[in-house]
C-alpha cells in the first residue's frame, strides 16, 4: 500500500500541469484525461502486487490443504475380553469392563453400546470394532454367569449359542500431540447425511452454488446486523470458515478478511466441494477438554455423547452444529439452557429447508440434549500401566509419533484386575497403618499372565490417581530373600550332589569381605538351626544355611542365572548376593519368577500386542515368543518347594489370609533394618509380585510376611485361583520317600511323602519299611503263581 | 484427501528403520526369519510330521477335552493355515493360549505354523513345551518329536534330530495313558 502510494504521488507529479498554459475546459479535461491514466496506471501496479501476493496465499492455503498433516493422539486400548462358557470371569467384573469400555446400563439394549443386566444374566448390545486380527459387526450377547464363571454365551438376536465372543475392548488412554489437539477422523462418505446437509443449511445456504465467498450472504448478514445495530449473523462461506480455522487467528482485520476471501476463493479453484467439507468436518474447534482443544465433529460426538458420529440422533447433530458458532458460549456441560435454545433454533433451520418434517423437529426439540454426564477421562487410573506401554514402544517409535500417528495401541491390561491391584495396594496400605505401620509407606504390584507374560495390571502408587515415581518400573530395591530360591535352584541342577531332602548345615559363619571388614550373617529369628534339609532352608527363609549353601555353588554361577533370567543389572559378586543385596525394580523380580513360574518356559514381559496405522494397518505385532530356561526340570521340583513355602514355610499365613487352600506358591522377602517388603507368589495362571517399603529408604518396620503379602492377598482374593501346576517334565518325577532318612519309600509307609526328584538325584537306597514291603509282595507273588498252579 | 500421502511415506521410512531396529532388538516384534532355499516347509509339516503322526497312532488319539472356543479357534487357524495366512493363524493360536495355556494340541499347532514360517527355533520350543504338558505318548507325542526332528534339522543339529526321531517312534511303544 505505501509503494502504491508512493506511485500515485509520482504520477501526479509527472502530470502536474504547466504554469499558464490553458484555461479551466481544457484543465477539466486535462484532469478527466490524467484521471484516467491515473487510474489505469494505479490499477497496473495494483494488479502488478497483486498477482505476487495471490500466489503467495495461493502457495500457503495449497500446502496448509494438501499437506495437513493433523496431528492425531494414538489410541491406547486394553485387552479385549473373551466370552465363552466356562471363562473364569463373574457379572460384577464384566460389569466393571463394560463400564470401563463406555457401555451405559439401561433396560432395553436396543443400541450398541448399551447393555441391561437382568439377574444372573447381561445382554450386551456390541459395539462394532476393529479388532487387530478381524473386524466385528455390532452383535446382541447374552452372556449368563453361573457364579464366578460364565455358564452361557447366546446370541440375543438369532437365539443361537455361541462359543466363543468378544468385547471390544476399552480405549484406557489417549498419547497427545504436543499442541494438545484432540480429533478423530471422519470420512464423509461414512458421516450422517443431515450433517452434511444441516451444517450447510445453518452455516451456508448456498455452498454448493457459490465461488468460496458468498456477495449475497454478505449483504444479508450486513443487512441483519444493521437492523438488529450488532453483529448477529455472519456472511462467511464454511470455505472461509475453514481458512480461518486453518491459520488460527483471532484478528478480524479487514486485511485478515481479505485474505481469508482470496484463499477461500483459491480452495474453490483447486479443490471439490467435498474435500472442503470433509476438511471442515475435521477441522472446526468444537470444544474443550481440559487442556486438550477438540477438533472435529468425530470427536465432537465422543466428547459430548460418548458415541460415535453415525449414530447420532438429529438433534444431537443439530447441537453439534449449533455448537460451532461458539463452542463455549453454547458449551451444553456449563450452559444446557444457552445449549438448548441454539439446538432448537437450529432444528427449525432444519425444518424450514425440508431437512425434518415439523413433526420430526417437533419431537428432536422435545427430547433432552443427552449429552454425556462428564466427557469420558482416558488415562487418569491406568498412567503407570501406560509408563510401561511408551517404555516398551519407545525402542520402535520417536515420542514425537506416538503423539501425532493416529496410531491404535493394543495392550494387555485388564481393566478389571488392574482396578482390583490398585485397590489391593491402596486398601492394604491403609489396613497396614491402622495396624500401626508408617502411614508414609509406599506400594507397588506387578500382576502379570504366567504362560503368556502379559502385564494384566500396574500398580506404581498407593494413589492411583497420581501421576509421578511409578515405583513398580523405577524402584529399585534391595530383594532380600527373595533371591534365595535361584541359589537352590542352583543346588538342584546339581542333581549329584543335592536334593530337596539333602541336610545342609545352618550354623554361624564368618566372611571377611573386601574392605577387611568381617560379615556374619544371622537368621531373622537370631537362632541357628542345626543341620536342615534343603527345603526347610528355603521354606524358612535360613540366612546361615543359604550363604553355606551359595558359597558352595559360587556366586558367579548364580549372577549368571540371574542373567539367563533376564536381569541385566550391574551387581556387585559379594557373598551378600545370596541373601538378596541385588537392586532389582518390582517388574524385574517379576521377570524372574515368570520364567519359574512357567515352569521354565520364559516369556519377556509384554504389555503390548499390536500396533496400527490409523487406517487400521498392522505395523508391529509382539507374538507369544519363548525363551526356554536351561534345566526346567529342576526348575519345576524348585516350583514344588515354593508351594511348600505358603503351605509350612515363612507364608504360612497365606492360606487364612486367602480364605483358600488353593495350591499357591510363594515366597516373602525382608531386607536389611526392615526396609523392604516383598512378596511374590503364583497360582497357575497369573503371577504377582508386591513391594512395601518407605520412598527414602528408612526402616520401615515390614517384613515380606507383614505387608507385601497383606497386599497380595489382597488381590488374589478377588481372583480365580487355580493350583500351580506341578507336573514333572521329561527329567524329572515323584518319588514316595522317608522324609526323616531321605530313602526311597512307599504310600502304605507311615510317614511317607511324596516329593519331587530331578532325575540323577533320586535315592537309592530303600527305607526300612519299604525294604520290608518288597519282600512281602516277593512273597504274595509266589504265593499267586504257585496257588495258581494248584 | 485428508492425511495426504507424504505422511504415509514419512510412516513407511519410520517403520522401515524401525523395523530394522527391532531385528536387533531383544524384544523383537514379529518378522519372518530368512528363506532357505531349497525348503519347502509347507509340505514338510504334512509330509514329514502331521502323516507319519497319523500313520504312527493307526487312529489312536489321546486328547484332554477342549473347550468349545478353543475348538472353533483351532479350526479358523487351521483354515488360515491352509489359506496360507501363517500370520492370522498364528494370531489365532495365540487367543486359543490365553484360554487354555496348557494345552498341548494348540501348543502343536502353534508349533507347526512356526516351521511354516520358517521360525525353527519356536517351533522347537513350542513342540517342547506341547511335549511337556501332552500326554507324551501316542499321535501329539509324535507330532512333538518330529517337529522338533525337523527343526533341529534345520538348526544344525543332526544328531538332535536323529534323537528325536526315535523319540517319535517311542511315542508308540507305551500304551496310551488315560488323560
Amino acid at each position: 500500500m505505501t509503494k502504491a502510494r508512493k506511485s500515485s504521488r509520482d504520477g501526479r507529479t509527472r502530470a502536474a500541469p504547466p504554469a499558464g498554459r490553458g484555461g479551466g475546459r481544457q484543465l477539466g479535461r486535462q484532469w478527466g484525461g490524467r484521471a484516467w491514466r491515473l487510474a489505469l496506471l494505479l490499477g497496473g501496479v495494483l494488479l502488478g502486487l497483486l498477482v505476487p501476493w495471490v500466489a503467495y496465499l495461493d502457495h500457503q492455503v495449497r500446502t496448509e490443504f494438501e499437506g495437513r498433516k493433523w496431528d492425531l493422539p494414538s489410541r491406547v486400548f486394553a485387552r479385549s475380553l473373551d466370552l465363552y462358557p466356562g471363562a473364569p470371569l463373574s457379572l460384577k467384573d464384566l460389569e466393571v469392563e463394560l463400564r470401563v469400555s463406555g457401555y451405559h446400563r439401561v433396560d432395553q439394549a436396543a443400541r450398541p453400546g448399551q447393555y441391561r443386566v437382568s439377574g444372573s444374566t447381561a445382554e450386551i448390545h456390541r459395539r462394532p470394532f476393529e479388532f487387530p486380527d478381524a473386524a466385528e459387526a455390532a452383535q446382541r450377547i447374552e452372556v449368563r454367569f453361573a457364579g464366578p464363571s460364565i455358564a452361557r454365551v447366546r446370541d440375543a438376536q438369532q437365539g443361537a449359542d455361541l462359543d466363543l465372543a468378544r468385547l471390544d475392548p476399552a480405549e484406557i488412554a489417549s498419547i497427545y500431540p504436543l499442541q494438545k489437539e484432540d480429533r478423530t477422523l471422519v470420512d464423509i462418505e461414512q458421516v450422517p447425511p443431515l450433517l452434511v446437509t444441516g451444517l450447510q443449511a445453518v452455516e451456508d445456504r448456498h455452498f454448493k452454488q457459490h465461488p468460496g465467498v458468498d456477495l449475497s450472504g454478505i449483504a444479508r448478514a450486513a443487512l441483519a446486523n444493521l437492523k438488529a445495530g450488532r453483529a448477529v449473523q455472519g456472511g462467511s462461506t464454511l470455505t472461509q470458515q475453514l481458512v480461518k480455522n486453518f491459520f488460527l487467528t483471532q484478528d478480524r482485520t479487514f486485511i485478515r478478511k481479505f485474505n481469508e476471501a482470496l484463499m477461500a476463493l483459491l480452495l474453490e479453484y483447486h479443490y471439490d466441494k467435498a474435500e472442503i467439507l470433509e476438511a471442515y468436518l475435521n477441522e472446526v474447534f468444537l470444544g474443550q477438554q481440559g487442556a486438550y482443544a477438540v477438533h472435529g465433529f468425530g470427536r465432537a460426538s465422543l466428547f459430548y455423547f460418548d458415541q460415535p458420529l453415525e449414530r447420532l440422533e438429529p438433534q444431537q447433530i443439530a447441537l453439534l452444529i449449533g455448537v460451532v458458532r461458539g463452542p463455549s458460549y453454547y458449551n451444553p456441560r456449563k450452559h444446557p439452557q444457552r445449549a438448548r435454545e441454539r439446538r432448537d433454533q437450529v432444528l427449525n433451520m432444519f425444518a424450514e429447508t425440508g431437512l425434518l418434517t415439523a413433526a420430526e423437529a417437533q419431537a428432536a426439540r422435545a427430547a433432552p440434549l443427552g449429552v454425556s454426564e462428564t466427557p469420558r477421562t482416558h488415562g487418569s487410573r491406568y498412567h503407570a500401566f501406560i509408563d510401561l506401554v511408551r517404555g516398551q514402544l519407545a525402542q520402535v517409535y520417536r515420542e514425537e509419533d506416538l503423539r501425532s500417528e493416529g496410531l491404535r495401541i493394543f495392550t494387555t491390561l485388564s481393566p478389571s484386575e488392574q482396578e482390583k491391584a490398585q485397590a489391593a495396594v491402596s486398601d492394604g496400605l491403609r489396613a497396614l497403618a491402622d495396624r500401626g505401620l508408617p502411614a508414609t509407606l509406599q506400594g507397588a504390584l506387578v500382576l502379570a499372565d504366567v504362560a503368556s507374560g502379559e502385564v494384566r495390571a500396574l500398580v506404581g502408587d498407593r494413589d492411583g490417581s497420581r501421576a509421578g515415581f511409578n515405583r513398580a518400573l523405577h524402584a529399585r530395591r534391595q530383594i532380600g530373600s527373595v533371591v534365595k530360591p535361584l541359589v537352590y535352584l542352583l543346588a538342584l541342577e546339581h542333581e549329584a550332589d543335592y536334593n530337596l531332602l539333602t541336610r545342609i548345615e545352618d550354623a554361624p559363619l564368618t566372611l571377611r569381605q573386601a574392605d577387611g571388614t568381617n560379615w556374619q550373617p544371622a537368621n531373622y529369628d537370631g537362632v541357628s538351626h542345626g543341620e536342615v534339609t534343603l527345603l526347610e532352608a528355603l521354606t524358612q527363609s535360613y540366612n546361615q544355611a543359604t550363604v553355606r549353601l551359595g558359597l558352595n555353588i559360587g556366586v558367579n554361577h548364580l549372577l549368571e542365572r540371574l542373567r539367563q533370567l533376564g536381569v541385566d543389572a550391574a551387581v556387585d559378586a559379594v557373598p551378600s548376593v545370596f541373601l538378596g543385596a541385588v537392586e532389582l525394580t518390582p517388574l524385574e523380580v517379576t521377570q524372574i519368577y515368570q520364567s519359574l513360574a512357567a515352569a521354565g518356559y520364559s516369556v519377556p514381559l509384554r504389555s503390548v500386542i499390536a500396533v496400527q496405522t490409523a487406517e487400521g494397518d498392522e505395523l508391529v505385532r509382539y507374538p507369544l515368543r519363548m525363551l526356554p530356561q536351561p534345566r526346567r526340570e529342576a526348575i519345576s521340583v524348585l516350583n514344588y518347594a515354593l508351594t511348600q513355602v505358603v503351605e509350612q514355610g515363612t507364608a504360612s499365613r497365606l492360606p487364612g489370609l486367602l480364605g483358600s487352600d488353593a495350591i499357591v506358591a510363594g515366597k516373602t522377602g525382608t531386607t536389611n533394618d526392615r526396609r523392604d517388603s516383598w512378596f511374590v507368589g503364583y497360582t497357575r495362571s497369573r503371577i504377582a509380585v508386591a513391594w512395601v517399603g518407605d520412598d527414602d529408604n528408612r526402616p520401615a518396620g515390614v517384613t515380606g510376611s507383614n505387608a507385601a503379602m497383606h497386599i497380595w492377598a489382597g488381590l488374589f482374593r478377588q481372583l480365580p485361583l487355580e493350583p500351580v501346576d506341578l507336573r514333572m517334565p521329561d527329567g524329572a518325577f515323584w518319588l514316595w520317600v522317608d522324609p526323616a532318612s531321605g530313602r526311597l519309600s512307599a504310600e502304605r509307609c507311615g510317614g511317607a511323602v511324596q516329593l519331587p526328584y530331578v532325575e540323577g538325584s533320586e535315592p537309592r537306597e530303600a527305607s526300612d519299611c519299604l525294604a520290608a514291603a518288597r519282600e512281602q509282595d516277593k512273597e504274595s507273588i509266589w504265593r499267586k503263581l504257585f496257588g495258581k498252579k494248584q | 484427501m485428508a492425511r495426504s500421502n507424504e505422511n504415509h511415506c514419512g510412516l513407511n521410512r519410520l517403520f522401515a528403520a524401525a523395523a530394522a531396529a527391532l531385528l536387533l532388538s531383544a524384544c523383537a516384534g514379529w518378522t519372518p526369519p530368512a528363506d532357505t532355499p531349497g525348503a519347502a516347509p509347507e509340505e514338510e509339516v504334512e509330509s514329514r510330521v502331521r502323516e507319519p503322526a497319523r500313520q504312527d497312532s493307526a487312529g489312536v488319539q489321546v486328547f484332554p477335552l477342549q473347550n468349545p472356543a478353543v475348538k472353533e479357534l483351532l479350526a479358523d487357524a487351521s483354515a488360515a493355515e491352509t489359506a496360507g495366512d501363517y500370520g492370522q493363524a498364528a494370531v489365532l493360536l495365540e487367543r486359543a493360549l490365553r484360554i487354555q495355556p496348557r494345552d498341548p494340541e494348540i501348543l502343536q499347532n502353534m508349533a507347526e505354523v512356526q516351521l511354516q514360517v520358517k521360525d525353527y527355533e519356536q517351533a522347537l520350543n513350542f513342540a517342547v513345551r506341547s511335549y511337556d504338558s501332552g500326554p507324551r505318548v501316542g499321535e501329539i507325542c509324535s507330532r512333538n518329536w518330529r517337529t522338533i526332528s525337523v527343526a533341529r534339522e534345520r538348526l544344525d543339529d543332526a544328531n538332535g534330530a536323529r534323537e528325536a526321531k526315535e523319540r517319535a517312534a517311542a511315542c508308540m511303544n507305551t500304551p496310551p495313558q488315560s488323560y
